[in-house]
């Protein structure tokens, strides 16, 4: 059982792989990706809530472990 | 006359539960995150443990308990003014590990989106809750991402500190999450670790309340005569896949390496790169993305994160060759995981650590803020460090799926496999066993409960079973009375 469980995982990860290979984008430096990467900063900067302050002085909590 | 018991003594011969995986490399694999909680864009103040609190209400008042276990195995713990908190479900493998962590973030968001929507009646329809998968908030408290490994009885706490300390010192080379800070004696404002500046000594010592970086627990979450369970607390919360992956994968190549040597009663050759002083160091590595920063071993020399990180892999390459047949059983996908290590070495090594943006979370972090600071020159600190939070947003986060969607940021697992994992426990694993019951146990009426090691009905009849061996997905007859007994009420 456990055996056919990991060759199902393993031809997974391949399809993933592949999948990911088939997409037109080179990995690693955003850069190389100009027009994307404008795409990409403007829906960030249309999304992000405008009053950074006080989203970043919301998040306070007591310490954890 | 009582067996003299001294660490070499797998107890092996006496039918000990696990005792199938005492002489090879299989492995129990588990991620405990802490959540940081926030409300935003409320009409009145409104307090974040609060906000928590009903976050777990669905899921506290049918297990009448602050820790809940889910039908996937996993638990969820809520703890007046806590951080919520989410334990996986035990996996032999770090993919599943993995696909169980991404589970939970999938469940922290639905309860969390669940709380939004009750939080809108009375604190306006524009409120907002985030959970923060990161480990720092705004003022400088932190919070944790542990990792939980099943070892060896024979590997002494002492060669966790010496051979195993130095490894999780220098792997936020890869592993670190990234963190924008105030701090001014951090140059550039910016470390490769969210948790480093926290964590004091390596192991815990019994005269400081300090946070250790781990510790090691003989608890009976497996026979306690053949294993114990290290519990690694200097991890970084992180949001790419590939980082999760990879930080356990190679920490359990390493604790691979470490376990063969103390079979054989020996020091592993990672014990050439014992600190002086690691509090010292992991802060050091911290600060500098270039894995140059002198670092001191205890002999009194001077490496840096880079070449330790190259000794290990080193090391690591020499278990793989004397273990060429089992290396598919010890961690499949091991050859991906080298290759990745090494492609981070080398990147960072040239200078080039901006290639690692697509799966080194401080990589991507930087490299967006870095490409937002050139559109915009006076981009506020303030900006920054909302930034640096939106990144860890598990339920109103826009940068990391925006990411993950335009291609920038890798996947290892699709959502089908996410979505099977909030439903379904691994199958072997005892997690099998605790999500069948707790499935069970939801349909009827009955008061129950458990834990990592029993599954439990208290009413309306008293029984209970017990699962010591994490390794073993079989029911036993305890187990198959209570689960028909649960099914006749």
């Amino acid at each position: 059982m456990p055996q056919e469980q990991r060759s199902a995982q393993s031809s997974d990860l391949t399809q993933q792989e592949t999948d990911q290979q088939d997409v037109t984008r080179q990995e690693g430096d955003f850069a190389e990706q100009a027009s994307s990467l404008d795409s990409l900063l403007d829906d960030i900067e249309s999304t992000l809530e405008t009053n950074a302050e006080e989203y970043v002085s919301s998040f306070v909590q007591k310490g954890g472990e | 006359m009582p067996q003299l018991r001294d660490s070499r003594d797998t107890g092996a011969e006496h039918g000990h539960a696990g005792a199938e995986h005492a002489h090879d490399f299989a492995r129990i694999f588990g991620v405990e995150t802490e959540y940081g909680v926030a409300v935003t864009e409320s009409d009145r103040p409104v307090d974040p443990g609060q906000v928590a609190m009903t976050m777990f209400r669905p899921v506290v008042s049918r297990s009448r308990s602050t820790n809940t276990y889910l039908v996937n195995g996993s638990r969820l713990y809520l703890d007046v003014g806590s951080h919520p908190e989410y334990a996986t479900a035990e996996a032999v493998r770090p993919m599943d590990a993995l696909a169980q962590d991404l589970a939970g973030e999938r469940v922290m968001r639905r309860l969390a989106l669940q709380a939004q929507e009750s939080l809108h009646e009375g604190y306006g329809q524009r409120a907002r809750i985030h959970l923060f998968k990161n480990n720092v908030d705004s003022a400088g408290h932190s919070f944790g991402c542990h990792e939980n490994y099943l070892l060896r009885r024979q590997v002494p706490l002492s060669a966790i500190e010496h051979e195993l300390v130095p490894f999780l010192v220098t792997r936020q080379l890869f592993t670190g999450a990234g963190r924008f800070t105030a701090d001014p004696t951090v140059e550039d404002g910016f470390e490769i670790s969210q948790r480093a500046e926290f964590l004091d000594d390596a192991v815990s010592s019994s005269t400081t309340r300090s946070r250790p970086m781990v510790n090691t627990r003989d608890e009976p979450h497996a026979d306690s005569d053949l294993f114990r369970r290290l519990h690694v607390i200097v991890g970084d919360s992180n949001r790419s896949q590939t980082a999760t992956w990879m930080k356990m994968a190679i920490t359990h190549l390493v604790l691979c390496v470490i376990e063969e040597a103390w079979r054989k009663d020996a020091v592993s050759e990672c014990a050439s790169m014992t600190l002086a002083d690691p509090s010292e160091a992991i802060r050091a590595v911290s600060r500098d993305r270039t894995g140059t920063a002198p670092v001191t071993l205890a002999d009194g020399s001077t490496t840096n994160a880079l070449a330790m990180q190259r000794r290990y892999h080193d090391i690591v390459s020499g278990f793989i060759d004397r273990h060429a047949d089992a290396m598919a059983a010890i961690l499949p996908d091991y050859e991906q995981a080298m290759a990745l290590w090494s492609q981070a070495l080398d990147a960072i090594e040239s200078g080039d650590w901006r290639r690692l943006a697509s799966w080194v979370d401080w990589a991507a972090k930087l490299q967006l803020i870095q490409a937002m600071r050139r559109r915009d020159p006076n981009l506020s600190d303030a900006r920054i460090r909302q930034i640096d939070f939106d990144y860890h947003d598990i339920v109103n986060g826009t940068i990391f799926p925006r990411l993950e969607r335009g291609g920038f940021i890798r996947t290892m697992v699709d959502e089908a496999h996410i979505e099977q994992a909030v439903e379904q426990p691994p199958a072997d694993t005892r997690a099998a066993l605790r999500g069948r019951f707790v499935r069970e146990a939801l349909r009827t009426d009955a008061h129950w409960s458990c834990d990592w090691t029993h599954v439990s009905l208290i009413g309306p009849v008293k029984l209970e079973a017990e699962m010591l061996d994490p390794f073993d997905p079989r029911p036993d007859d305890a187990y198959d009375a209570v689960l028909d007994t649960l099914r006749s009420l």
